[in-house]
């Protein structure tokens, strides 16, 4: 197959390989059936796989997963492992909204009892959860408050008494990333995060209600809590403005370190940094600290979330039993130990709108899911749902321990907002059984159900392709976006 | 002459942005209007305030990213939204200044969240009616 100048070979039913041409110093990888590669091919997506090739100590494969479209710099969906003597670090391969991850809170409650209380309850997250553009959270913090943050994550909650040891045992890396440096964040950065932490932000990030509705890996499922019927909360959030500023930030400082030393990439917003020089270790260390400030805003959502349903059903946290299954990011970079070539190395793996995967057996991951593999979670559309996923073998040797992070745009934004005014989707969502409650009109018309790849195609191509494997898909009732 | 304006190009994911303007210090500053076109109804903002960005020294691309970068800066740091802009070139670097007001919420929403101004796919381009630069903002 050929796209332009592309050239495609299929390896398998899921996945296509792109042959090295020109500076590419490793072949492209994308994970796809043929009928989605016939949408990938439409934008600039797979000339970004080869683009990413390009970059200094990249390893085995530039990898596309099956959600994958046109970014920045890198593609969405994409992953590349770098050799951490000779490699690179490029802020363009993780993205603005550094660790934008997604956690699941799973309760006692069943939808059936839940379901007449749905308006009242999504009416109380809408208020009290903060959304939408420059929306502020309940926390305002003092410059040594934020650096203290950016220090500890999650355990920055546990602190406050805003998480519990539990929450933080099963969230990615402990929900704190080592080697962050406060002193690595702008003051500019931090002030854009003075008063945002706990702020679902806007565009697609959402709170929501969702249904398990069918099981299709009964023990994955039972070591995740998870059971036919019951109710789920979904929170999708990141950074917000702080991690912007970072990325922003170290785009500058590696533009100059390539000036510096004469590097050449096939687009600026490439720019990168020698992993070990002065310029990497600064952004791995802005970078870190950015990402736990993301496990922290995420862990504020999930007790809002927690105190919220809690108060409006008048349940106790041990009735109401909302505890979170997992939580973890789809836009990092991360140091790794993986086997390349026959031989084991550590790498830097940058994940852009990719979700580490890890199998059962990994030592990173809890206890309680070291038997059925680590859980991700793919969001869908509002309409059509998501799924959960357990990571599985084939992603130590195919994709560096990762696999896709959602369902992947298909339609502009202009095209969404133009196929439908943004009155009539809160009619067509109640007209498919979702309550939605948004800030922005224009925001919930460029997030139609349309907009999106059919999630269920995207998650048969990981599991098909052995780099995750189906748990459960979830049937979304109630929405807030901001 | 060019008329001054902008219009959405096909992006996927983001918004991908086509601004054009008779010289280049007035792409800048339609581009800082194009900007808070995305962000808000610029019609609702009042004139009451304003603010100098400068470009300092560069390629063209790199003068306009800066200007942008500054211009979004306004809106997430000080909650400042631009009604319109007006552009100088004084020794190589483009003066833009602006005139708007800080939000208020009784009068103000915003469209969408707009993260950032990226250097992907940003082109300046100089044609027989003027001047046209295109980029893409990260939503």
């Amino acid at each position: 197959m050929r796209f332009e100048d592309i050239s495609l070979s299929q390896v398998s039913e899921t996945a296509w390989e792109i042959p090295r041409t020109g500076g590419m110093l490793v072949p492209g990888l994308v994970f796809a059936s043929r009928g989605m590669m016939e949408d990938i091919v439409r934008d600039q997506a797979l000339r970004q796989v080869m683009n990413v090739a390009h970059l200094p100590g990249i390893l085995y494969r530039s990898i596309g997963m099956p959600d994958i479209h046109w970014g920045y710099g890198f593609p969405i969906g994409g992953v590349a492992a770098m050799d951490v003597a000779e490699g690179v670090i490029s802020p363009g391969g993780v993205g603005y909204d550094i660790n934008c991850g997604v956690r699941l809170l799973r309760s006692n409650l069943e939808m059936a009892t839940l379901r007449p209380r749905l308006p009242e309850l999504v009416a109380a997250l809408h208020r009290e959860v903060p959304s939408g553009v420059g929306s502020t959270g309940t926390v305002r913090l003092t410059p040594p408050e934020m650096n203290k943050v950016l220090a500890g994550g999650s355990r920055w909650a546990v602190s406050r008494g805003n998480a519990t040891e539990e929450d933080v045992e099963f969230t990615e890396s402990g929900g704190r990333l080592p080697g962050a440096d406060p002193d690595a964040v702008s003051d500019v950065a931090k002030k854009r995060g003075l008063d945002q932490l706990g702020t679902l932000g806007a565009g697609n990030h959402f709170l929501e209600i969702d249904e398990v509705e069918e099981v299709f890996f009964p023990e994955a499922a039972a070591a995740y809590g998870l059971f036919q019927g019951q109710a789920v909360f979904f929170v999708h959030s990141g950074s917000r403005g702080l991690g912007y500023q970072v990325c922003d930030d170290y785009l500058d400082v590696m533009a100059a370190y390539m000036r510096k030393h004469a590097l050449n990439v096939p687009d600026r917003q490439l720019a990168c940094a020698h992993i070990g020089s002065d310029e990497g270790r600064r952004y791995l260390s802005g970078l870190a600290a950015a990402a736990n400030y993301a496990f922290a805003n995420r862990q504020l959502l999930a007790h809002q979330v927690r105190e919220t349903v809690q108060r409006v059903l008048r349940l106790g946290p041990r009735d109401a039993g909302i505890r979170t299954v997992y939580d973890v990011g789809h836009n990092n970079a991360k140091f790794e130990s993986h086997e390349v070539d026959g031989r084991r190395r550590d790498v830097l793996v940058h994940r852009k709108g990719a979700t580490r995967a890890f199998p059962p057996g990994h030592p990173e991951l809890p206890a309680a899911y070291r038997d059925v593999g680590q859980p991700v979670f793919i969001p869908g559309d509002m309409g059509r749902g998501s799924f959960v996923l357990a990571g599985a073998p084939g992603a130590m040797r195919l994709s560096f321990g990762s696999t896709c992070h959602g369902a992947g745009r298909r339609m502009s934004r202009t095209s969404a907002r133009q196929s439908v005014p943004g009155k009539s989707v809160f009619a067509e969502m109640e007209r498919r059984g979702v309550l939605v409650a948004c800030t922005s009109r224009k925001t919930l018309a460029e997030e139609i159900p349309e907009a999106y790849k059919d999630v269920g195609t995207v998650v048969d191509v990981v599991d098909q392709a052995g780099i995750a494997r189906k748990v459960a898909r979830l049937r979304p009732l109630a929405v807030v976006k901001g | 002459m060019t008329r001054r304006g902008f219009r959405l190009l096909p992006h996927t994911a983001d918004l991908r942005v086509e601004v054009c303007a008779a010289d280049f210090p007035s792409l800048c500053a339609a581009s800082v209007e194009a900007l808070f076109s995305l962000l808000t109804d610029r019609r609702k903002i009042r004139r009451s305030g304003r603010r100098t960005l400068d470009s300092g020294s560069g390629h063209p691309e790199e003068r306009l990213l800066s200007i942008l970068r500054q211009a979004l800066l306004l809106f997430s740091l000080d909650r400042f939204l631009v009604r319109d802009a007006g552009a100088i070139m004084e020794s190589g670097r483009i003066l833009v200044t602006v005139r708007g007001e800080h939000v208020d919420d009784a009068r103000h929403s915003a469209y969408r969240e707009i993260k950032a101004v990226t250097a992907h796919a940003l082109t300046v381009e100089e044609g027989p009616s003027g001047f046209t630069a295109r980029f893409v903002l990260d939503v």
